[in-house]
């Protein structure tokens, strides 16, 4: 009993260690061969963030994604193998299966070997390329160590990224350089939108294969920032895949270590940092967003009663209020979450198409939550409406909230009174003279004196 | 670990103790920038050589079906020699656009690339500025690598030609749509609208008056309320009655409000009617009407 109770203990204990929102679970895949040893300081920081750590090799029969057909871990964390390729527990379908049910995966690579097929063939199924013969490497002549790569020029010092786009959330960015040996490099398909770089080449570097003595132009298959480093995935139900180009940059070695770019100073590296970002955000301990309540209701100047809130049903031209309260995720709480300068949180007043697309501004902000709204008419035309927040952004999980309601005609009483429309006082006037002239007709008619006679008698 | 500390410490020294050797740079000579239209033959068009200091500051032009093609001979400090990258780079500092297009070097670093505006992608088709024209040469080793500005590169197009556009879907706000809705009902302005409940009034006094004119009169009255005074009362009343209960439909009531009241009218009417139209026939049958 006291053991069972222990247990209890520690796995609540586990639980409440847990920071990211999704579980803690993780699963390390790793060759016998390498050096667990070499990467001693991510694992005892991914332990430190509360994750539970399995280490398993590919080639293990025990190795499974998959309990009773529910996922057995939550997160994965694929190192390069040393041989062909992942095995027969992880094929493309096994991860992508993985993902379908909310797994989150970051995948690394290394230049130093060529990658295998199976890898590249899971890559193909989102959209992201490796080069040809799938043993490119990284060069750039300008930003590199020269300490470490003084003759190869591969070990590439980049700066933390900064936004991808005026309008997005900056999760990676930061002081300091990262050093990035070997990367194996990743072009990006451009018709998905579901892939982001996280991390581009300058655009000075090339890829070619380092077997080779010199690179041909024929060799040459991208450039610049068209090469990533770090490319990033999430899935429409926002499971992640991360695909790191450079698996060293993750070692104990680079995480301590100190560089000196060409005419630099001698600077340590930032990497530690940067991989806290990038697993924070791939085990969704960053970039989670969650909605909270949703509030519609007619526009009033007090306080809106509940049994006013949320009505079914609206007449057309109602000002009509709605609200949207959202949170998210850093690291180990629920902040408010905060759109992007350029960026605008809309809502949707939909039949079939929209009607309505308007910024959501915010207007409350409480400790863990902020609270969007805006105001406006209901169109002109009844049937049924729904209110839409459709918010998919990269590296935000998604959002996407359907609320139905009626959109009513005007009741016959609604409408102005006929003596307020200035028009008809014509069609009035002529009713009511009307109706004085049947009356003065009835009197005349019943109380008037024959003056035929009166005229015959002059006559 | 050790190992690498001493590899670091070695590299330390080795780049104190030899800066002479660090200060070779990569560099070019006898570079030249064309620009042949389709179909003429070579050294046609523009031509204009480069120098590794100074870029030109008149954009070269790039029209249509013209070939761009750029040649130099790469050295390492003074000496020819063929490097693992020599790159003709363009690169648009608004958009952060950046493509590269490999050199075909020789042994001896005689270096061309040609270039036409199908070798573009289209989205540098559309930039408004001219692109800003690199040459990178760099190589392994301690060699200084070169990037710098040679020329600007202005794309020219057809204006009449659509540029081509990439449609590519990105997640990101979408424009804002505000419903517009019908124009309201309007009245026409209040003054013809009160001329007209004018003309509409006068009806009213005109017939009075025609009749007038005809000799309609109210002489009976006092005969008629002398011998039924109360049945004429209430029949008129009772009229006017119902035109009250048709104002206050017009105005509050329903439909269930004003059919008792106008039964209840209408009984009284038809009651105090029969007597009141009674004694207009006896006014007729005494030839008085």
């Amino acid at each position: 009993m006291r053991w069972y109770l222990a247990l209890l203990v520690s796995a609540f204990a586990a639980a409440v260690n847990a920071l990211s929102s999704s579980g803690s679970r993780l699963l390390v895949v790793l060759d016998d061969t390498t050096d667990k040893s070499a990467y001693s300081i991510l694992w005892s920081d991914l332990e430190g963030r509360g994750y539970d750590l399995s280490f398993e090799s590919p080639k293990s029969d025990k190795l499974s994604l998959f309990e009773h057909g529910e996922r057995a871990y939550d997160h994965l964390l694929i190192l390069p193998p040393k041989s062909k390729g992942l095995g027969p527990n992880l094929t493309p379908k096994n991860i992508l299966d993985f993902m379908n049910q909310d797994g989150n995966i970051i995948l690394a690579l290394s230049g130093k070997a060529s990658t295998s097929s199976a890898i590249s063939s899971l890559l193909l199924e989102v959209d992201i390329h490796l080069s040809n013969d799938r043993s490119a490497v990284v060069i750039d002549h300008f930003n590199y160590d020269t300490i470490s790569a003084a003759e190869k020029h591969d070990v590439l010092l980049l700066e933390r990224p900064a936004p991808l786009r005026p309008d997005v959330k900056a999760f990676f960015d930061g002081e300091g350089v990262l050093a990035l040996p070997h990367v194996a490099p990743q072009t990006l398909g451009s018709n998905s939108q579901l892939i982001s770089p996280i991390l581009r080449a300058p655009a000075t570097a090339y890829a070619y294969n380092p077997k080779e003595e010199m690179p041909s132009p024929d060799d040459i298959e991208a450039t610049g920032s068209q090469l990533n480093v770090v490319s990033a995935v999430q899935a429409l139900n926002s499971a992640r895949f991360v695909v790191l180009g450079s698996v060293e940059a993750l070692e104990d070695q680079w995480f301590s270590g100190s560089v000196k770019a060409p005419n630099g100073k001698k600077v340590p590296t930032v990497n530690r940092e940067f991989a806290k970002q990038l697993t924070g955000w791939a085990f969704k301990e960053t970039g989670i967003l969650k909605v909270g309540k949703i509030e519609h209701h007619l526009a009033t100047d007090g306080e809106v009663a509940a049994e006013d809130m949320n009505p079914k049903i609206y007449r057309v031209k109602n000002e009509t209020v709605f609200n949207i309260e959202i949170s998210e995720y850093s690291y180990d709480k629920w902040v408010p979450f905060e759109v992007p300068a350029e960026d605008e949180l809309q809502l949707e007043f939909t039949m079939l198409s929209p009607f309505h697309r308007l910024a959501l501004k915010p207007t409350v902000r409480t400790e863990t939550s902020a609270v969007y709204s805006t105001q406006f008419t209901t169109p002109d035309q009844h049937g049924i409406f729904s209110f839409r927040v459709d918010y998919k952004r990269p590296f935000l999980t998604n959002i996407e909230e359907k609320h139905e309601v009626t959109v009513r005609h005007f009741a016959h009483d609604e409408y102005p009174r006929s003596w307020a429309i200035t028009g008809g006082w014509v069609w009035i006037a002529g009713l009511w003279s009307v109706i004085g002239g049947f009356l003065a007709f009835v009197v005349v008619w019943l109380y008037s004196a024959p003056v035929a006679d009166k005229v015959k008698k002059t006559q | 670990m050790h190992m690498w500390q001493a590899t670091v410490q070695f590299c330390l020294l080795a780049s104190a103790a030899l800066p002479a050797a660090a200060a070779s740079a990569w560099g070019f000579t006898d570079a030249t920038v064309a620009v042949q239209p389709k179909g003429a033959g070579v050294n046609s068009g523009f031509k204009e050589s480069l120098s590794v200091s100074k870029p030109l500051s008149k954009p070269v032009a790039l029209a249509g079906a013209d070939t761009l093609r750029v040649t130099l001979t790469t050295q390492e400090g003074s000496s020819a020699k063929r490097p693992h990258q020599a790159f003709l780079l363009l690169k648009d500092s608004h958009t952060g656009l950046d493509i590269s297009y490999p050199f075909t070097v020789k042994e001896n670093g005689k270096s061309r690339v040609e270039l036409t505006q199908k070798d573009l992608p289209i989205q540098f088709l559309s930039l408004p500025e001219p692109i800003d024209a690199r040459v990178v040469i760099g190589s392994s080793g301690s060699s200084e690598a070169y990037d710098s500005s040679i020329f600007p590169l202005s794309i020219e197009r057809n204006p009449d030609v659509p540029v081509p556009t990439v449609d590519v879907e990105r997640y990101g706000k979408l424009p804002e749509i505000h419903h517009i809705f019908k124009d309201a009902a309007t009245s026409p302005p209040i003054v013809i609208t009160l001329a007209f409940v004018a003309l509409v009034g006068a009806a009213l006094p005109l017939l009075a008056g025609l009749w007038l004119l005809l000799g309609a009169n109210v002489n009976h009255l006092s005969t008629a309320f002398k011998s039924a005074p109360l049945p004429h009362a209430i029949f008129v009343g009772s009229l006017v009655a119902f035109e009250g209960i048709f104002f206050l439909y017009y105005t509050s009531w329903n439909l269930f409000q004003i059919l008792p009241a106008a039964a209840a009218v209408g009984a009284v009417a038809f009651v105090s009617g029969s007597r009141a139209l009674g004694e207009v026939q006896g006014r007729r049958l005494a030839g008085l009407r």
